[in-house]
């Protein structure tokens, strides 16, 4: 390409069908591989985002931690809205969140919670509202997405898949999912362009670095006969024929 | 000096109409003195349309307006409502003060701030009127003549040389603070108003009258200082509304709520105050208190930052009042304050425009409205080696930055905590889990009763979730249950 032509693409007025939309206050997501595919390089700082995950416990708050620390410590809240868990406040501080501006939005029912995410959005003083939210009624959503966008607050509003078929009023919809103990994150929808390949993240922690070629143990509860000491190095092989845990969200 | 005059001539009359939204007062009200044959002394336009006339017996009254509310006179809600609107003078000047039934204020000094002096009065008579009273105003250059003004219902005297003596002059003495005795002598010699009284003698007159006439008629034209007690607003902020009529409607507590609120903001700016906590009493009807027991339902509202908006404070009580529930209509509402905290005024912008980010209602004060006191929590750590007593989950009052935090250990910790552990027996799948990390002991609380003796591991479900799982030796045996604890999300 020619300088002159490359100047003259770079008109504001000029929007290329490979290019993204610009995002004025985007927050870095704190992973560059994630940030490259964001428009303005992060997280909308005025929009809703959608996050769609099939599991929990894959790593997905954890991607959004750096952006929720960084926004703390500078003096904005962040609001919570519905958890399905309580958060473990020593593992959030490790993570460098000044705990003194999260809030945690307690709700009786998915209408006051749904009422809750939309205060938190609107507020000046919140830089950004997560909700875990079984709504799908596309009116609300488009509400909340106004709300976010008049507000000025990162929104993210987690949610099962299987609703990827039906239309997202937010600009930003991702889904996560496990794969090979990395994150992969699939953009479905973005202001820009398509992504075709997903992007694999590394969000995990300090357990994944067992020795390469290591065997990892494997872990069932024993039928209560003999009491065995599940020890890493050498329990390998307990799995059980009888029924294994499987995570499922406790009634919190 | 330039002095604002508030009379209040139905006063006894509207410390009961004012709980009132206008389209609530339906019934004509009458106020009456207390006796043997009790005499109306106020009533409102409905009465007075129906023929009711000041001085008239009240049986004639109730004869004339059969569906007319009547209240005795309270003259101590009527002094109480004095103050507050003393109080929120306050807010224009500091220089106000108590006199007869009315406010003086002397307003020179604030008229730049304000924009001028019909801006000034606008502000200051607009505020009173929206508070439920019917001000008569008047302004003069000395305090006893905007007085004296207001109760003739003149205009305002001209702030220019020679005006005040010309607007004076054709008022009758008894406006002025002249005793009886002494008028009707005056009235007898055919001097009736301050204007004749101005041109006789002064020797004669005060050796005929008394020091006292000639120093009144002094003050009134400004020859001799005024000086006036400043009004002090009260340390304590408590205010009380009787509703003429039970209501049973929360449209209609919700106005005389605004009422309240709108005294408390005043009060508040005027002892540079704002309020974190306040109590709103409701009084029910007397002859259901019996029944029920309790004489008031107490409703207790919590700010998480001082404020004193009107805005903000009727915003958080409506919301609260939307949901309580009444047992019995209310006759009646008190609002007190129960903790203050010192809040600095706000300059304006140097700009146009710049005082337009005025602060909102915080979303704290939103939240806790709707939702209840406790629904907002914050957590942090506290020191404990057990993974569900090593934080705590305070309101957010304290609004103090809690970063940094104490070092964490460099043991992984999981961001979801399950309330309680849950067993991972009923918890099934077809393939085993596999274990990532581990063990971790924890053992620890033998002293408190909650003692824990766990292995923690880190878990890997085939789906890839990874939990934080334990297994409970605490019965002394390697053979303890597992549990499920957290969720490494």
């Amino acid at each position: 390409m020619t300088p002159a032509l490359a100047a003259l693409l770079s008109h504001p007025a000029i929007w290329r069908g490979g290019d993204c939309a610009p995002e004025p206050a985007a927050l870095s997501t704190g992973y560059a591989a994630l940030d490259a595919v964001l428009p303005g390089g992060g997280w909308p700082g005025r929009a809703l985002v959608e996050m769609q995950v099939a599991h929990e416990g894959i790593g997905e708050l954890r991607l959004t931690l750096p952006a929720v620390a960084r926004l703390t410590r500078d003096g904005r809240q962040v609001a919570w809205v519905a958890p399905p868990y309580r958060p473990y406040a020593p593992a959030l501080a490790a993570a460098g969140v000044d705990l003194a501006r999260l809030l945690l939005v307690r709700c009786r029912d998915a209408k006051e919670a749904l009422w809750a995410f939309e205060q938190a959005l609107r507020a000046p003083e919140c830089g950004a509202a997560f909700a875990w939210l079984a709504e799908s009624d596309e009116r609300r959503l488009h509400r909340l997405a106004v709300a976010a966008r008049e507000g000025r607050t990162l929104g993210v509003l987690w949610r099962r898949p299987g609703v990827t078929a039906q239309a997202t009023a937010a600009p930003l919809r991702l889904a996560l999912a496990a794969r090979e103990g990395a994150l992969e994150v699939r953009v479905l929808k973005r202001r820009g362009g398509e992504v075709a390949q997903p992007i694999r993240l590394d969000v995990a922690q300090r357990w994944s670095t067992l020795p390469p070629g290591a065997q990892p143990p494997a872990f069932g509860p024993r039928v209560p006969v003999r009491p065995v000491r599940p020890d890493p190095r050498t329990s390998a092989g307990h799995a059980q024929a009888q029924r294994s845990p499987r995570l499922r969200r406790a009634a919190n | 000096m330039r002095w604002i005059a508030l009379l209040f001539p139905s006063l006894a009359l509207d410390v009961f109409a004012r709980a009132l939204p206008p389209q609530h007062a339906a019934a004509p009200l009458v106020v009456h003195e207390e006796g043997r044959t009790p005499r109306v002394i106020a009533a409102d336009a409905a009465a007075r349309e129906a023929g009711v006339r000041d001085g008239m017996p009240l049986s004639a009254a109730l004869a004339l307006a059969p569906g007319a509310t009547q209240q005795p006179r309270d003259v101590a809600a009527e002094e109480d409502a004095l103050a507050r609107l003393a109080t929120f003078a306050l807010a224009f000047t500091p220089a106000v003060s108590l006199a007869d039934g009315a406010i003086v204020a002397e307003i020179r000094g604030s008229l730049r701030l304000f924009g001028g002096e019909a801006k000034l009065v606008a502000g200051l008579v607009d505020g009173v009127r929206e508070r439920g009273f019917a001000p008569r105003v008047a302004l003069a250059p000395t305090p006893l003549a905007a007085l004296a003004l207001a109760r003739a219902g003149a205009e305002a005297a001209p702030d220019a040389p020679g005006g005040l003596a010309r607007a004076l002059a054709p008022l009758p003495l008894a406006a002025f603070d002249v005793e009886p005795a002494t008028i009707a002598t005056l009235e007898a010699a055919g001097v009736r108003t301050f204007g004749d009284a101005e041109r006789l003698p002064r020797a004669g007159l005060a050796r005929r009258f008394g020091r006292a006439l000639v120093d009144t008629l002094d003050r009134a034209a400004g020859r001799v200082p005024d000086p006036r007690e400043p009004f002090v607003p009260p340390p304590q902020f408590a205010s009380r509304l009787e509703l003429p009529a039970c209501v049973h409607d929360v449209e209609a507590l919700a106005f005389a709520v605004h009422r309240l609120v709108q005294e408390l903001a005043a009060w508040l700016l005027a002892r540079g105050l704002g309020v974190t906590a306040l109590t709103l009493a409701l009084a029910h009807e007397r002859a259901l208190v019996r029944h029920l027991g309790s004489p008031c339902t107490h409703a207790r509202f919590a700010l998480a930052t001082p404020s004193r908006t009107p805005a903000h404070l009727t915003h958080v009580m409506r919301e609260r009042l939307a949901r309580l529930a009444l047992p019995a209509p209310v006759a009646g509402l008190a609002l007190a304050t129960e903790a203050v905290a010192p809040l600095a005024g706000r300059n304006l912008g140097l700009l146009p425009g710049s005082e337009a980010d005025a602060p909102e209602v915080p979303l704290l004060d939103r939240l806790r409205a709707r939702l209840g006191e406790d629904a907002v929590r914050l957590v942090l750590p506290r020191a404990d080696h057990r993974p569900e007593r090593a934080m705590r989950a305070p309101l957010p009052e304290a609004c103090a930055s809690a970063w940094p935090s104490a070092p964490a250990g460099d043991a992984p910790r999981p961001l979801w905590l399950l309330a309680r552990p849950q067993p991972l027996r009923g918890l099934t799948a077809a393939q085993p889990w596999v274990l990532r990390e581990g063990p971790e002991r924890i053992e620890s609380g033998w002293w408190d009763g909650h003692d824990v003796r766990r292995d923690y591991f880190v878990a890997e479900s085939p789906a890839g979730e990874v939990a934080w799982i334990y297994r409970d030796h605490r019965h002394g045996t390697d053979d303890g249950e597992w549990f499920l604890h957290g969720v490494f999300a």
